[in-house]
């Protein structure tokens, strides 16, 4: 097996009869003293300070480009800061690559996924470690296979080590990754937004995991939107604004109010629930649709409303609106859009006014590597003809009308899309559907991977769309935010629709007892 | 992706197996069946004995290149490597300087070339075709200097002897290809540079952050496969028993579609080093049932490319099948 790095008072026994208090007087495990790195254009970080102790949660908050990206490739190697001290035991080093950052036991859990897909599970966790499992140079499988599988135990997994990463899904692929960062034994492990994309369940699985890290005294940097687990999690909050700490406290120390404030500069009311608005004639209908794998949805959903579709993940939500979409091909069923029949294909939906935001937006909802203008029209392109050429100062008005109207950060149209915040790009995939003129709305995650002001946007956008006569699918793993946002709900379970909510029965519970097996 | 298979074949069922396995083999299957039909003489000792020699010199090329199609690469200039080579050779051979100096030489020859592809790829990520489109050119173009464009022969027999040698009943270059094979496969699928292949091709990124230096383990990929292609010229000027600056021109199409044909493909790091063993074998069983049923050379090549495009359409048509699930 690896190696166990040492925690930084020797070993595990001599952390755990440590009292908890006494750790905030301790030597911290790293020190960053004003780190400041930029970009041309861009100061991601200036002058950052924190102290990362051995045995505590030290959880980042902040926006998008916040800072807290950078920030984590400062610590892992992938960004060499241009000022600053790093301090590792009270004595400086400099982490200059990849190789300094595990030579200090610093070990991430990406947010973009880092597996490779045609190595298998037990490949990909022990990817730059094989040597622990070579005898002269021959990786020893069975070893390899059987250490992994003791890893995915740990996080209550028993997924075949031998399976491709390719084909597993997003939720898996997550909780590989943390299996990785878990197997590397890290005294310091950085977590950028780990369930960003898993479900309840596994969360919870996470999180006792991270209970035991903890007692174990690792150090770990958690980052995150969701305040439930800032609160429940953190041991120190640290809030970064615009690339800058803007605040740090101890868990006792603050509200969950405070630290929003913090974040976005200004107090933010709970969330309340969106007021129902009088529903129109229905838009989009669908009767006894069947494909590969779905059986049976039938839905409906009318003008002004905000519906939504709930369930776990892998309970056939997203299924459903490519479907709908046409994305994937129909077996039976009917679907009608304002009452008539209509083909399912993407191109024939986009121009019939369906809008589809997908689940995975870098893959799915936009061509990264093009500028936020041509992302922005791709969807309407039909549109910006004139006599039968491409007219690139309408696409040029069009594109700037978004900017504005969605208040995207960018400093222009030519601003590559690859270069903006998660908030930012799903504001795109957004305004994409807006330019089409689309009247049905099928928002798959659409606040994933976003942070608290971008995701407050990304409400009162809905509202607006639905105010504006148009109607709206939700599919969401959140459920506050279902709650928040729809006028009622479909529950799925098994690639069915188990339920149907309306607004006064739709509560978390009533929500949990239709998706879950009883 | 042997590993997935013998595992699949412990625990998954028949039907599960069955969609792992490359359209390719259904063809082999297929001509071989066919061709014994046409002509009774093709599934005589003689000729399959002529299949193994045909396809040795082609394995050679294709396994190391399966590698760097796992990369997202691509090497076209095995072909002129492996003809600059055997120039090379013959050259120093006539010139006096035994076999030993004249191999360590052509083995220089392969390190420079990939030396100049893979720190090109590799380290300074330019594209993989064109960098070997651009030593393609250079190779051939120095072989015709050297030669004047004139074969070379009259060196030592020592190498026809060797290339037409058997070891029981068995052609030595057949041993010499599976040697290869043998070879390439535990560095493929048993050590750490192997998964680094698979990885390269997968997420290039990854393997950075995880401490490991990629640039590297990308040139060298580059690296081991022009040296396996200086070696087999050994080969080469075995069957013609003459160098020719031109004659092994054309050969990365032959290697390039015996690894498509394989399943290996150029994205993502997919692969399957055996699928290269049978894309070889695909393309050298069709050119010898087209040699016993007398159909002209040139339309052979004709037939090759027919094949590669059929097995590239009935691996799409079993994909689809396969994610519709039924």
């Amino acid at each position: 097996m690896l190696a166990n790095r040492e925690s930084p008072d020797g070993g595990p026994e001599t952390m755990a009869v440590r009292p908890g208090r006494d750790q905030g007087t301790a030597e911290p495990l790293l020190r960053l003293i004003d780190i400041s790195k930029s970009f041309p254009g861009v100061h991601a970080l200036r002058g950052v300070s924190l102290e990362i102790h051995a045995g505590e949660v030290h959880v980042i908050l902040g926006q998008n480009g916040a800072g807290k990206s950078s920030l984590i490739k400062v610590l892992c190697g992938a960004y060499l800061a241009d000022d600053g001290v790093i301090e590792h035991k009270g004595r400086r080093i400099a982490i200059q690559g990849p190789a300094d950052a595990n030579g200090i036991g610093v070990g991430v859990i990406f947010q973009e996924f880092s597996l490779a897909p045609y190595l298998d599970i037990a490949q990909n966790i022990f990817l730059g470690r094989e040597r622990a499992f070579a005898k002269a140079g021959i990786i020893d499988k069975a070893a390899m296979h059987a250490a992994a599988r003791d890893v995915l135990a740990q996080l209550g997994l028993n997924y075949d080590t031998w399976t491709f990463a390719a084909d597993l899904g997003v939720a898996q692929q997550q909780m590989v990754e943390i299996a990785k960062a878990l197997s590397q034994n890290s005294s310091i492990l950085v977590m950028d937004e780990p369930t960003a994309a898993i479900s309840e369940r596994e969360s919870e699985r996470l999180f006792e995991v991270i209970a035991r890290l903890k007692q174990r005294g690792v150090a770990i940097v958690y980052i995150s939107h969701r305040m439930r687990e800032v609160v429940a999690l953190g041991d120190r909050i640290t809030v970064m604004r615009d690339g800058a700490v803007v605040a740090s406290y101890r868990r006792d120390e603050v509200s969950p109010d405070e630290m929003v404030g913090a974040m976005i500069g200004r107090s933010l009311a709970g969330l309340k629930r969106r007021e129902a608005l009088a529903a129109g004639a229905p838009v989009l209908t669908v009767t006894n649709l069947q494909t590969a794998k779905l059986t049976d949805i039938s839905l409906e959903i009318r003008a002004g409303e905000v519906v939504g579709l709930a369930g776990l993940v892998g309970s056939g939500r997203t299924e459903v609106v490519r479907a709908i979409f046409g994305a994937d091909p129909l077996r039976t069923g009917v679907i009608r859009l304002d009452g008539a029949d209509f083909a399912q294909r993407p191109d024939r939906s986009t121009r019939a006014g369906l809008a589809l935001l997908p689940e995975d937006r870098k893959r799915e909802g936009l061509a990264l590597p093009l500028a936020v203008g041509e992302n922005a029209t791709a969807a309407a392109l039909w549109r910006l003809f004139r006599r039968g050429w491409f007219a690139p100062s309408v696409a040029e008005k069009v594109c700037r009308n978004l900017i504005t109207r969605l208040n995207i950060a960018t400093p222009g149209p030519a601003q590559f899309v690859r270069n903006l915040s998660g908030g930012n790009q799903q504001k795109v995939v957004l305004g994409k559907w807006l330019a089409a003129g689309s009247r049905l709305f099928m928002l798959d995650e659409p606040t994933r991977g976003v942070d608290i002001g971008a995701k407050t946007e990304i409400y009162r956008l809905i509202d607006d769309l639905a105010k504006d006569g148009a109607a709206v699918l939700v599919i969401s793993s959140e459920l506050p935010e279902l709650i928040h946002l729809c006028d009622r709900a479909y529950v799925m379970r098994d690639y069915r629709i188990v339920g149907h909510l309306g607004r006064n029965e739709l509560s978390e519970k009533a929500i949990l007892d239709l998706a879950v097996h009883q | 992706m042997t590993d997935q298979i013998v595992h699949a074949a412990l625990t998954a069922p028949a039907a599960a197996l069955l969609r792992r396995i490359p359209g390719v083999t259904f063809i082999l299957v297929g001509m071989i069946v066919v061709f014994a039909i046409g002509n009774p003489r093709f599934l005589s000792a003689v000729n399959f004995t002529n299949i193994g020699l045909q396809s040795s010199l082609l394995l050679m090329l294709a396994l190391p290149m399966t590698l760097i199609i796992l990369t997202a690469g691509l090497d076209l200039s095995v072909g002129a490597l492996l003809g600059l080579c055997g120039v090379v050779i013959a050259e120093l051979l006539v010139a006096g300087w035994g076999l030993p100096a004249s191999v360590a030489a052509a083995m220089l020859v392969g390190l420079v070339a990939g030396a100049v592809n893979g720190v090109l790829v590799g380290y300074l990520g330019l594209p993989a075709f064109v960098v070997t489109l651009g030593t393609m050119g250079l190779c051939e173009g120095l072989s015709l200097v050297i030669t004047n464009g004139d074969p070379i022969g009259g060196f030592t027999p020592a190498l026809e002897n060797f290339y037409r040698s058997t070891v029981f009943a068995v052609p030595t270059p057949v041993l010499v290809a599976a040697l290869v094979y043998g070879l390439l496969s535990l560095l493929l699928y048993r050590t750490r540079f192997g998964n680094y292949v698979f990885a390269i091709g997968g997420n290039k990124d990854a393997l950075h952050l995880a401490g490991i230096n990629a640039n590297l383990v990308h040139t060298g990929v580059y690296l081991l496969c022009s040296l396996t292609v200086a070696l087999s010229a050994l080969l080469l000027l075995g069957r013609t028993n003459s160098a020719h600056p031109s004659v092994a021109v054309g050969m990365e199409f032959e290697a390039i579609a015996a690894v498509v044909l394989g399943g290996t493909s150029f994205e993502k790091g997919q692969g399957w080093l055996f699928g290269t063993v049978l894309g070889v074998l695909a393309i050298s069983v069709l050119r010898n049932g087209l040699n016993v049923l007398s159909v002209e050379p040139s339309l052979q090549v004709v037939c090759v490319g027919l094949l590669l495009i059929t097995a590239l359409l009935i691996d799409r048509n079993r994909k689809q099948a396969s994610q519709n699930g039924a």
